[in-house]
């Protein structure tokens, strides 16, 4: 199994859960494979073309998936991926 | 202890005032408390329309929502994510490490606010899993035109404290 951690915003479609745990054979057939678990999540990490939204980063361990071969990154059993929103902030409380 | 070489001082002030009403954002790096890499990072809600906004987080927009993508970016600010593990990857290829965060706040004070606070905490439930070391927190404030500021904080458990940030 591949652990996937589950930022705060997208906790309402885990059922609350900080991590979660998915299979699959690259980044993509896990992201499909967990929409399948948690319907609804792929379309908030992904755009209408597939692709990872702009304000989202994912980690296979500590590698940002861009940088390796972005969504058909392979992915094995014990592998731990993060779903990390990009920093933001703003001045209004 | 911050410390932030002159040229760098004076592009992060710059950036500031070339988004200036909308918020900048960047990252700056170095080694210990010296820095010598500054990233401009893009702020993406300025372009990000409530159906993007809405694919993310209900919280932010419902905060937002009122406002126009335009309006948005006057009070908050989001980096475009690429950018920012770009900029990590060449920090990392020049051997030195992340420092801070920074943003600017164009009409209130150089501190952060409780939106601030609480990204920069779910930030930090990440961030040793991830190996990224604790960043400072740098605002920029452009209150007064004539005279912006810079403060620096540490955000630990929900809690800002300021720490000293110098120019050199």
């Amino acid at each position: 199994m591949i652990t996937v951690r589950i930022p705060t915003p997208l906790r309402p479609m885990t059922g609350g859960k900080s991590e979660v745990e998915g299979t699959g054979n690259s980044i993509g057939e896990l992201i499909d494979q967990l929409n399948g678990a948690h319907p609804g999540l792929k379309d908030r990490i992904c755009d209408e073309q597939g692709e990872i939204r702009r304000f989202i980063n994912i980690y296979l361990n500590e590698e940002d998936i861009r940088f390796l071969t972005g969504k058909d990154t392979p992915v094995k059993d014990g592998d731990e991926v993060s779903i990390v929103p990009a920093i933001a902030g703003g001045c209004h409380d | 202890m911050l410390s932030i070489p002159s040229d760098i001082w004076e592009d992060m002030i710059e950036h500031a005032r070339a988004l200036d009403p909308h918020e900048c954002c960047g990252i700056l790096a170095g080694t210990d408390g010296t820095i010598t890499g500054h990233y401009r990072i893009t702020n993406i809600l300025a372009t990000m329309s409530e159906a993007e906004l809405a694919r993310f987080d209900q919280a932010k927009l419902s905060d937002l929502k009122q406002l126009s993508p335009e309006e948005r970016a006057d009070i908050a600010f989001q980096m475009d994510a690429q950018e920012m593990s770009q900029a990590q990857k060449d920090i990392r290829q020049r051997g030195i490490t992340l420092r801070a965060f920074y943003h600017s706040h164009t009409f209130s004070q150089a501190r952060p606010s409780i939106t601030d606070i609480k990204i920069a905490m779910e930030f930090e439930s990440y961030r040793e899993k991830l190996n990224i070391p604790e960043p400072f927190h740098v605002i920029i404030s452009l209150q007064d035109k004539t005279t912006p500021v810079i403060r620096a904080y540490r955000i630990r458990h929900s809690t800002a404290t300021e720490v000293p940030v110098e120019r050199r």
